[in-house]
């Protein structure tokens, strides 16, 4: 069911509209913006991308999503285990070993303390460690759900389900569900925005911003670095803003009049989605320069114009944010610290990562909270699933340290956007190999941020091929005490 | 929840049987299905107060003393009871379940039950047969107009004017061919003055023309490799190239020669099955070969084969039957009579093949011609003959080695190089051959035409080397595979072992035969399959008319849409069983009516009365598929070749900047000369890095079997056919073919529309024309520009800013709503 019953409204827009003989409203104009087969689950009358009523209040409006590809370190960077650092080097407890199953170990690894620093910080005595020294000045803003739990050991099905709620390829993405459900509160730009770091894009693929069966309006634009941000929304070279202000004249002009003569909705929305498409062509590559940014901007970003880094993404996700998108995902790649090189360690290597990332990120949640925006902006940083308090197995005889992927307990952090300030969640054992308490799958995750953004996970659905889906298929459950 | 309400007020609305005798399986089982089934249908797991509604017995039997349906009495049935309660605690659907039955289906439900609650099965569960056509007045009607006729009578609708001759060409050949017609098709099937309606022998012609072109074969290939889920890339994240091509030709050849569809479904499910298969077969079996492999490390291969089995199950029910089995592969269907053991008896049949998620994609079938054979094997002696030469260290060829072991020459490969720094007294025989070896085989000047030789043989062979294509094949006896169910869908977790088997509530398999998977293939297209023929034709009745008679073609289960013309479905399910699945005899049958002839213009009083033109009182209009668009314009403009199969290409296509997780890049090397503009069916398709234009207009990635495309109207589909490269460059190639014309804006308009330009079209372009040129002959770098990037250097003597101007021109024809629709 949809979280509005628009249907009588939408069958009284219609005849409203189709009865009014040829002259068209704007407002009745994206009526089959959607595909004709979607009409069953038409989510708004008229402009598919309209914001649009939610359940319930939402507390975040949007929401900045920062995926670190790869999964962090969270035993060296946020969840610190004294107990694994005094049985540093002994073997694995048998106990845990038995009948399970790892990506890169076999036989019996070392369990492997942190090699990093930890302290508290905040007012919360929030556990973070040296290798992510701007994180600290964030404790008071932030929640560290350190109960995190996911089914998935390998990155592409851990991935596809963290963002899609099912380990297989097809499902709509999280982003495309937020914009399904709310709209944009800007229709010069994407709804939905994606921008990828570091060269790679993540394993999950295209189906991580995909729309799945939900219509395609709904899926997630990638912006480019370099080139047209949005892909051909310049104009061919040789052809001067004026001339293409004419052609678009002209091309209305005529189809209008086709418009009257066939007395199809279809073509007064093809006219103006040619409209929004000539708007966007201003405002997509404005909101995309960062090079008007004070200085002190950039500097405390750590952002350079004209440079791919996830500096400038970070930046370029409060422009987008501030100017109304309401979804906005960032992937950036090489968190896969295994250990089987320098850069993927977690001494060295992850000191390396870190940097390039926890300014921007502290900038961004910082610079949100200045402008008044964290409130109602969502912003979350984490990864697909967790690192074993163990050595990862081929690497045990080398000089680099490095962790097997681990499904079973990882760390994320959440900041603005109704959740708390300065709150610590959830806990795992003593060694790291289960969560203690609070446990929170992904898929009670998930339930939370749409819980945040409206919506009754359970109520917020899609009809295809029979049957109504949703974003948690048929689990998960809000973790109330996260909410503020 | 809306689409059924849409659907029986459709029903009620349109043809007012609401009034009639209420008929359970149209009109009571989708309200039980969608409102009762969760909790009282076939899973028995998930069964509430032990009551079952889908079955006529349990629902009417005594239940602890509660009868949910007493036929004739709806007072006394729990069913009403229960859903007109204002009781919390009592009324159904339960409140957290967020339905409500609306009161015009209570209602209904009331009737039902006053009317003596007759049961029936499923509609699409029903064995198909031929319906008698209804009586229209005229003599000759095509039966299909005849259904159509008589429910438009039946609404007080009637057909409306015939389309003219010009718009059903265009609409023809773009249905038939995915290409516009030709200036000389034009000409020849709708010349000046053609009489509208257009005389039927000339339209038959018209039809027959295009059914025949190869043009047929590539565009409805399109739509089946949909299907089949067809890409050029492994996918997961490091989506490697697969060479599989040759399955994609074979769609089009098969299509083509108009192989009976039950043919072309036992080829692709089993053709390794059939006694002494042909290479055609088994090629044909790399249907089942276009599922995904993982190559991710750490990952494990069963996880991954299973994945891929299931996929296999999934898509072979949802192409053919219209079933998503999906939901029975953790629990038993909550609305359809599927239970999660005859999910894995299916799985069972697809569970015995040799395939495993291995990187190397075996078993794989190579191709090769006779000739193509003939020459490699004789190539192949002579390079064995070669090596032998090399390899018996002729002394002749050795009167200079002493002199080179001296010079000290830098040797690369790591043995030999130790055997050159060894001292020569302590050198073992063999790396005395070595070196000897790497002498006549790098340096002997004696030996130099001999070594050319064999490079040059050798490279010919690395050239021949014939094309594989992954496929289907049964492992040997001793190794099949036991199938358990998984419990849960959890590939670990096993239950009960399972046999080959079909679901009880479709026909049974024939008894005493082998039960594999040619087996199930010959059940697919069966006489007594209630579906796949339902199915198909629905699927192609979509593909002409923008929606199919089910409007949910991905579902015909309890959950689907019911069918607008339900007896018109089954007359043509029968006709393509009886014609003996006869693909173009069921197209052109279509094709044929004059319910596709009709001009597409509509009223704002059709509007209303049948917004989505189910009922077909005007004729179909749609937008096409992204291929198709990219196709067109190149065709249009002269550009496009017609050049047909083989490797896939690489047209035109921005550069990400990215490289897949633990893979390629995601950027190409684009492809040559007429490669670069082949129809859209050869680009190459990349799971992880799709063409973007196509999915800008809703192609799916190929990662699962689609069946339906969406349609979307976006502004970001302007981009494409308004700045893309790919699109910009027919605009440019479209100048300079009508510039020299006599009259440039008609010659424009016929190649993009069909028809010639109207007074106010020519006013409108002709000053964008002339403003245009104004402005280019200040600026003729800019001129340059947009005459020529990308398409390359303005003919000789040409006048550029002529050329820019229309190239600006023909940008505005060729994104006119009526270039961009199919109408």
């Amino acid at each position: 069911m949809n979280p509005v019953r628009h249907d009588s409204l939408q069958l009284t827009t219609r005849r409203t509209f189709l009865s009014g003989a040829g002259q068209f409203s704007l407002g009745a104009i994206a009526l089959h913006a959607l595909q004709e087969n979607a009409a069953a689950s038409l989510p708004a009358a008229a402009n598919p991308m309209l914001p649009r009523v939610t359940h319930h209040a939402a507390k975040a409006k949007r929401v900045i999503y920062l995926h670190m590809s790869g999964a962090p370190p969270h035993l060296d960077l946020f969840d610190y285990k004294p107990e694994l650092v005094k049985h540093d080097g002994q073997n694995c407890p048998d106990s845990i070993l038995k009948g399970r199953t790892f990506a890169f170990t076999t036989g019996v690894p070392k369990l492997m303390g942190t090699p990093r620093t930890f302290k508290r910080y905040g007012q919360a005595g929030m556990w973070m460690s040296d290798a992510c020294p701007n994180f600290h000045t964030l404790a008071d803003e932030i929640t560290m759900v350190r109960s995190m739990n996911t089914d998935q050991f390998n990155h592409a099905p851990a991935e596809l389900l963290l963002f899609t709620g099912h380990t297989r390829q097809g499902r709509p993405s999280l982003g495309s569900w937020a914009t399904y459900g709310l709209g944009t509160e800007n229709q010069d730009l994407p709804g939905f925005v994606t921008l990828i770091s570091s060269g790679t894009q993540p394993s999950g693929g295209q189906g991580l911003w995909g729309s799945g069966f939900i219509p395609s309006v709904y899926q997630g634009v990638q912006c480019r670095s370099k080139g047209d941000p949005v892909l051909y929304a310049s104009d061919p070279a040789g052809m001067s803003r004026n001339l293409r202000r004419r052609t678009l004249d002209a091309l209305r002009e005529l189809n209008e009049v086709q418009a009257a003569d066939l007395g199809h909705a279809e073509t007064v929305t093809r006219i103006a989605q040619y409209e929004l498409a000539y708007r966007m062509q201003m405002s997509v590559p404005e909101v995309m320069d960062i090079s008007k940014e004070p200085a002190g901007t950039l500097e405390a970003y750590g952002a350079k114009p004209g440079e791919s880094s996830f500096a400038n993404n970070c930046l370029l996700a409060r422009r987008l944010v501030e100017k109304g998108v309401r979804f906005v995902q960032l992937f950036d790649w090489g968190w896969d610290f295994h250990g089987t090189s320098p850069d993927s360690g977690i001494t060295d290597g992850l000191t390396k990562k870190m940097a390039a990332t926890d300014k921007p990120v502290a900038a961004l949640i910082k610079d949100l909270r200045q402008r008044g925006l964290l409130e109602d902006t969502l912003v979350i940083w984490g990864g697909e699933f967790g690192r074993t308090p163990f050595r990862e197995g081929r690497t045990a005889a080398s000089k680099v340290l490095g962790r097997d992927h681990y499904p079973d307990c990882f760390t994320l952090f959440m900041a603005g956007g109704g959740v708390k300030a300065g709150f610590d969640y959830g806990s795992t054992d003593e060694l790291g190999f289960s969560v203690a308490e609070k446990k929170v799958h992904v898929h009670d995750f998930q339930a939370t941020v749409m819980h945040l953004l409206g919506f009754n996970h359970e109520r917020f659905t899609y009809r295809f091929q029979g049957r109504d889906y949703r974003l948690t298929d048929v689990h998960g459950h809000v973790v109330r005490d996260l909410l503020a | 929840m809306r689409c059924l309400f849409l659907s029986v007020a459709l029903l009620m609305v349109l043809s007012g049987r609401a009034v009639t005798a209420v008929d359970f399986s149209r009109q009571i089982r989708p309200i039980l299905s969608e409102n009762c089934f969760f909790c009282h249908g076939p899973d028995e797991a998930k069964r509430e107060a032990g009551l079952r509604l889908d079955d006529e017995v349990a629902a009417k039997a005594s239940n602890d003393g509660v009868v949910a349906v007493v036929p004739g009495n709806p007072e006394k049935s729990a069913l009403i009871q229960r859903i007109v309660s204002s009781d919390p605690d009592e009324v159904m659907p339960p409140p957290k379940q967020h339905k409500v039955i609306p009161p015009a289906q209570v209602e209904l439900l009331k009737q039902w039950i006053r009317e003596g609650a007759r049961w029936g099965r499923h509609w699409s569960y029903e064995k198909v047969q031929r319906p008698p056509v209804p009586p229209v007045g005229e003599v000759r009607t095509n039966p299909l107009d005849a259904f159509l006729q008589s429910r438009l009578k039946h609404e007080k609708l009637a057909y409306g004017k015939e389309a003219d001759a010009r718009t059903l060409v265009r609409r023809v050949a773009l249905d038939l061919t995915g290409l516009p017609p030709t200036l000389a098709e034009l000409e020849r099937f709708a010349p000046p003055g053609a009489p509208t309606p257009m005389p039927e022998g000339d339209y038959e012609k018209l039809v027959s023309h295009y059914l025949s072109l190869p043009a047929f074969g590539e565009h409805w290939a399109g739509q089946w490799l949909d299907l089949a889920r067809y890409a050029d890339s492994s996918g997961y994240p490091s989506d490697q190239p697969r060479e599989i091509w040759a399955y994609r030709d074979w769609v089009v050849r098969a299509l083509n020669k108009n192989m009976p569809f039950d043919q072309f479904t036992i080829e692709q499910m089993a053709g390794d099955l059939l006694p002494s298969p042909s290479d055609d077969q088994l090629i044909a079996t790399a249907f089942h070969r276009n599922t995904m492999t993982q190559n991710e490390g750490g990952t494990s291969d069963e996880e991954f084969r299973v994945a891929a089995i299931v996929d296999r199950v999934n898509t072979t029910f949802a192409v053919w039957m219209g079933t998503t089995l999906a939901c029975a592969q953790c629990h038993t269907h909550k609305y359809d009579p599927l239970t999660q053991k005859e999910y894995f008896q299916i799985y069972a049949f697809l569970n015995q093949t040799a395939d495993a998620d291995r990187k190397d994609e075996s078993p794989l079938h190579e191709i090769q011609t006779a000739e193509l054979r003939a020459q490699r094997q004789k190539l192949q002696q002579e390079a064995a003959a070669l090596e032998k030469q090399f390899s018996a260290l002729p002394e002749g060829w050795l009167k200079g080695y002493e002199a080179w072991l001296s010079s000290k020459p830098s040797i690369k490969d790591k043995k030999t190089a130790e055997a050159l720094a060894a001292e020569a007294a302590k050198r073992t025989p063999e790396q005395v051959t070595l070196l000897k070896g790497h002498y006549v085989r790098q340096t002997a000047p004696e030996a130099k035409a001999e070594r050319s030789r064999l490079n040059a043989v050798n490279k010919e062979l690395a050239r021949t080397k014939p094309v594989s294509v992954p496929v289907m094949r049964d492992l040997p006896a001793a190794e099949r595979r036991k199938t358990q169910v998984q419990l849960r869908g959890n590939w670990q977790a096993l239950g009960d072992e399972v046999n080959e088997g079909t679901p009880v509530v479709f026909p049974s398999l024939p008894e005493g035969k082998t039960r594999d998977r040619l087996a199930l293939a010959r059940w697919l297209v069966s006489r007594d399959n209630p579906l796949t023929a339902r199915v198909t034709v629905n699927r192609m009745w979509e593909s002409l008319f923008g929606t199919g008679i089910v409007r949910t073609s991905e579902e015909f289960g309890s959950q689907g849409e019911l069918p607008i013309h339900p007896e018109l479905l089954d007359w043509l399910a029968a006709e393509f069983m009886d014609s003996g699945w006869d693909v173009k005899h069921m197209l052109k049958l279509m094709v044929l009516t004059r319910a596709y002839r009709q001009d597409s213009r509509s009223t704002p009083e059709l509007n209303e009365r049948d917004p989505d033109n189910r009922l077909l009182a005007r004729g179909p209009r749609f937008r096409p598929a992204g291929e198709l668009l990219r196709d067109q314009a190149l065709a249009a403009s002269g550009l496009l070749s017609f050049k047909m199969g083989g490797p896939a290409v690489r047209p035109l296509a921005p550069n990400m900047g990215l490289t897949t997780a633990f893979g390629r890049s995601n950027d190409w090397t684009l492809s040559v000369g007429e490669d670069r503009h082949r129809r859209s069916l050869y680009t190459e398709v990349r799971r992880n890095s799709p063409y973007p234009s196509f999915s800008t207009f809703d192609a799916p990635n190929r990662e699962v079997c689609t069946i339906r495309r969406g349609r979307t109207n976006t502004p970001l589909q302007a981009f494409v056919t308004l700045n893309d490269p790919v699109f910009i460059e027919t605009h440019q190639a479209m100048a300079r073919r009508v510039l020299s014309a006599a009259d440039p804006l008609d010659l424009l308009f016929r190649l993009c529309l069909s028809r010639a330009p109207s007074a106010q079209e020519r006013t409108t372009l002709s000053r964008l024309q002339a403003e245009a040129l104004a402005d280019y002959r200040s600026h003729p770098q800019e001129a340059v520009k947009m005459a020529c990037e990308p398409l390359g250097p303005a003919p000789a003597g040409a006048d550029v800013a002529e050329l820019a101007a229309w190239t600006a021109v023909a940008n505005v024809v060729m994104n006119l709503d009526e270039f961009v629709m199919r109408r």
